[in-house]
């Protein structure tokens, strides 16, 4: 028994993850025993320390390149990088996420488990919101950050569950239209629960073949092995399988635009911006490190899934009638593009966390101004409602229309840049047709966002135009960084560009 | 024994699982059929351990058996608040997003 | 049928066949049976019973975050299990581990406690 070694820890490269998820379990106590009272202002200002705090942490640490716990993390430049950004758009979505101004007791229900329109829960109409969300969002923002760095599959698949089940249940926890947010919870946890077993049942296929799950020894074994790549082939492709689902790619993209409608706005927000990010930084790693060798097996399959996921993700954009719906498709056919990135590999590392960052600002600010919108029921996400605000809401309108425009891809914005660096940096990989299916759809894309902006602009309101509330200063925050990063990264992206190219690329070692 | 027998009886559950949350109705049905797949990764990482001659697999089995709790839980509790609010635990019951 | 092109096409070929033994297969059996439905074969037992009431029996749910709980505790302390057979050997460093562990664990027994799940509900 005395052979058993425990694998050195290195304390420092964690410690942003341990912050986070330590004050994740100092909220659940405070949950249990800080009064009712002010259970709020200390469950808030412990989350929003958490997240600041894990960031310093990820900016000093941010030269370090270590494996630790016997591989199952690998602290990078890009891993850190990934951290950085989940950490930053969590700390902009916790904007949205503690906003308690726009309606009584903020955008969540108290008890979520009293049926809809029951004497309790209609007692609970007014009641303030659950805190656990802030415990609750910590641990799933935690779980997005170990994804980043996973070193081998199965701290991945672990991370995965970390980071999906506490979004199951913020899911269902909108105190408006109950009913639709339940609803959005079952689909997403069942739909999410059999991607994963997916995901799962590739990583025991992939052990099969390589003896091990960590990424780089099942690079160096396909590289020494003479096995029939069978095993290998399949375990990627259920891998993949599981990996798409949470990127939303076509065909896994159906749970989408649903779950994006059903859910909270801040945590649709928190899903558009911060689990895209994750998700990404999963797939790029795996491909990169430990996939890369195989590329030619792979690659045709991925271009596959990346052309369809921008072609159907902005054709369905173009009918959609509700905004959250409208984000959601555009949200799959930015899938489509970052997907150009994972394609494009080594190179395209770099630009394709650029997109994220400058993706995840603007749909944040996106989904801060669906919030806005609203009357006596609560949001008003049906597009016809939103004809006409430019005259009563102009500054509203004109913050709604610089995002719009970021989307589509107008030069200037944030939008225009980071696609422009990764198509650039696809075509540098010689994939052209790719790039070519990504032009040609971000001009279909540009359709729905430009028919909001004339909606907003140029039609006459209504009797029953809803007011856009006046924010309070969170939202108010969270708008005004998304419009501005949109413009920044839009007009001087260089400075970023730089970074993201000397943050590095995956440690393969 | 091959080994190899496990594998195809770990396919065969997989596949069972994955046709049964496609076609099933029943939410609580939907569930068992994903834990049914989960547990058929769990033999198939056993067998590969023993195949292979390492415990690495086993150890795996044991991380997944506790996600899997951890999914349970959560996955019942949101079953039981939407059949509190329905009354019906029917996935096509849950049709109100939609186009 | 060689050739990076030809292991697809061989892959399309087995679809193909696939699809048309789906087809020949069903269509034998639709054109060979004998087809004569009568209201009896559509109810849910043929054993003379007439199935009676709705098929959702249901019973009153109680206490059952607590078997929830039940269920997650059980399944955690697999870990103590390996911990067990080698801890002696490892020193006190797994022992403040396992500590750690187990401590988050208990973290979830006590929120669980002070929101009051342990106690048998009346509605």
């Amino acid at each position: 028994m005395n052979d058993i070694q425990l694998p050195p820890i290195d304390y420092a490269a964690l410690l942003p993850m341990l912050i986070v998820f330590g004050l994740a379990c100092v909220g659940i106590l405070a949950e249990a025993f800080v009064p009712r009272k002010h259970r709020f202002a200390v469950q808030a200002t412990l989350t929003l320390a958490a997240l600041i705090a894990g960031l310093v942490t990820v900016i000093i640490n941010r030269d370090l390149e270590v494996t630790t716990i016997g591989g199952a993390v690998t602290i990078d430049g890009a891993g850190l990088f990934l951290q950085g950004i989940i950490l930053v758009l969590g700390i902009v979505a916790f904007g949205l996420i503690a906003e308690r101004r726009l309606e009584r007791g903020g955008a969540f229900v108290a008890n979520a488990a009293h049926a809809a329109d029951s004497d309790g829960d209609k007692k609970q109409l007014n009641e303030a919101g659950a805190t656990e969300i802030f415990p609750l969002t910590l641990f799933a923002i935690a779980g997005m950050m170990l994804f980043c760095v996973s070193g081998d599959l199965l701290t991945m698949f672990v991370a995965l569950e970390v980071f999906s089940l506490p979004l199951y249940l913020m899911c269902g926890l909108a105190r408006r239209r109950r009913l639709l947010s339940q609803e959005s919870a079952l689909k997403y946890f069942l739909l999410g629960a059999f991607a994963s077993a997916f995901f799962l049942y590739g990583v025991a296929l992939i052990y099969g073949y390589a003896g091990s799950v960590q990424l780089v020894a099942i690079k160096q074994s396909v590289l020494d092995s003479d096995k029939s790549g069978v095993l290998l082939a399949a375990g990627l492709a259920l891998l993949a399988i599981g990996l798409l689902f949470k990127a939303a790619a076509v065909p896994f993209h159906v749970w989408t635009p649903d779950v994006y409608q059903g859910a909270p706005t801040p945590i649709t927000a928190l899903m558009a911006a911060c689990v895209k990010a994750a998700a990404f930084g999963g797939l790029l790693r795996v491909f990169n490190v430990a996939f890369e060798t195989t590329s030619w097996d792979w690659r045709p399959v991925i271009t596959a899934v990346a052309m369809a996921t921008m072609i159907v993700g902005s054709i369905l954009a173009v009918t959609q009638t509700d905004i959250k719906r409208l984000l959601a498709y555009s949200s799959i056919a930015n899938a489509g593009y970052l997907l150009v990135g994972v394609v494009s590999l080594g190179g395209a590392v770099g630009s394709s966390m650029f997109y994220l960052v400058a993706y995840g600002f603007s749909v944040l600010a996106a989904f801060g101004m669906v919030t806005l919108v609203r009357d006596a029921d609560g949001e008003a996400t049906h597009l016809s409602r939103w004809a006409g605000l430019g005259k009563g809401s102009p500054l509203f309108s004109a913050m709604f229309t610089i995002i719009m425009l970021g989307f589509a891809g107008i030069p200037l914005t944030s939008g225009f840049s980071s696609k422009f660096a990764l198509f650039s940096s696809a075509w540098d990989a010689n994939q052209s047709a790719l790039v070519i299916v990504g032009v040609l759809s971000s001009v279909v894309l540009a359709f729905p966002y430009l028919k909001v902006v004339v909606l907003l602009w140029l039609n006459p309101p209504g009797d029953e135009t809803p007011t856009v509330s006046v924010p309070g200063y969170l939202t108010r925050a969270v708008v005004g960084v998304g419009v501005l990063a949109t413009i920044v990264l839009g007009v001087a992206p260089s400075w970023l560009l730089d970074m993201v190219n000397s943050a590095g690329t995956f440690l393969a070692k | 024994m091959t080994p190899e027998y496990y594998l195809v009886l770990a396919a065969v559950l997989f596949t069972i699982g994955a046709v049964g949350v496609l076609i099933r109705r029943n939410a609580i049905v939907v569930f068992m059929c994903v834990e049914l797949m989960l547990n058929a990764a769990n033999l198939t990482l056993v067998t590969f351990a023993r195949i292979n001659g390492s415990l690495d697999g086993q150890i795996m089995a044991f991380f997944v058996m506790v996600v899997a709790a951890a999914e349970v839980v959560v996955g019942l509790a949101i079953i039981m608040s939407i059949f509190r609010s329905r009354r019906s635990a029917s996935v096509d019951d849950a049709n109100l997003l939609k186009y | 049928m060689d050739g990076y092109l030809g292991s697809y096409a061989t892959l399309g070929i087995l679809l193909l066949v696939a699809g048309a033994f789906f087809a020949v297969a069903y269509t034998a059996n639709r054109l060979l049976r004998t087809n004569a439905p009568s209201a009896a074969k559509s109810t849910t037992y043929e054993c003379g019973l007439d199935p009676a009431g709705g098929d959702w029996a249901q019973a009153q749910i109680r206490y059952y975050v607590y078997a929830f709980l039940y269920a997650l505790f059980a399944v955690e302390s697999v870990f103590l299990f390996p911990w067990a057979t080698v801890f002696d050997a490892l020193g006190m460093i797994t022992v403040a581990e396992m500590g750690v562990f187990v401590a988050v664990l208990a973290l979830g027994l006590l929120y669980a406690w002070r929101k009051g799940v342990l106690s048998w509900t009346t509605a």
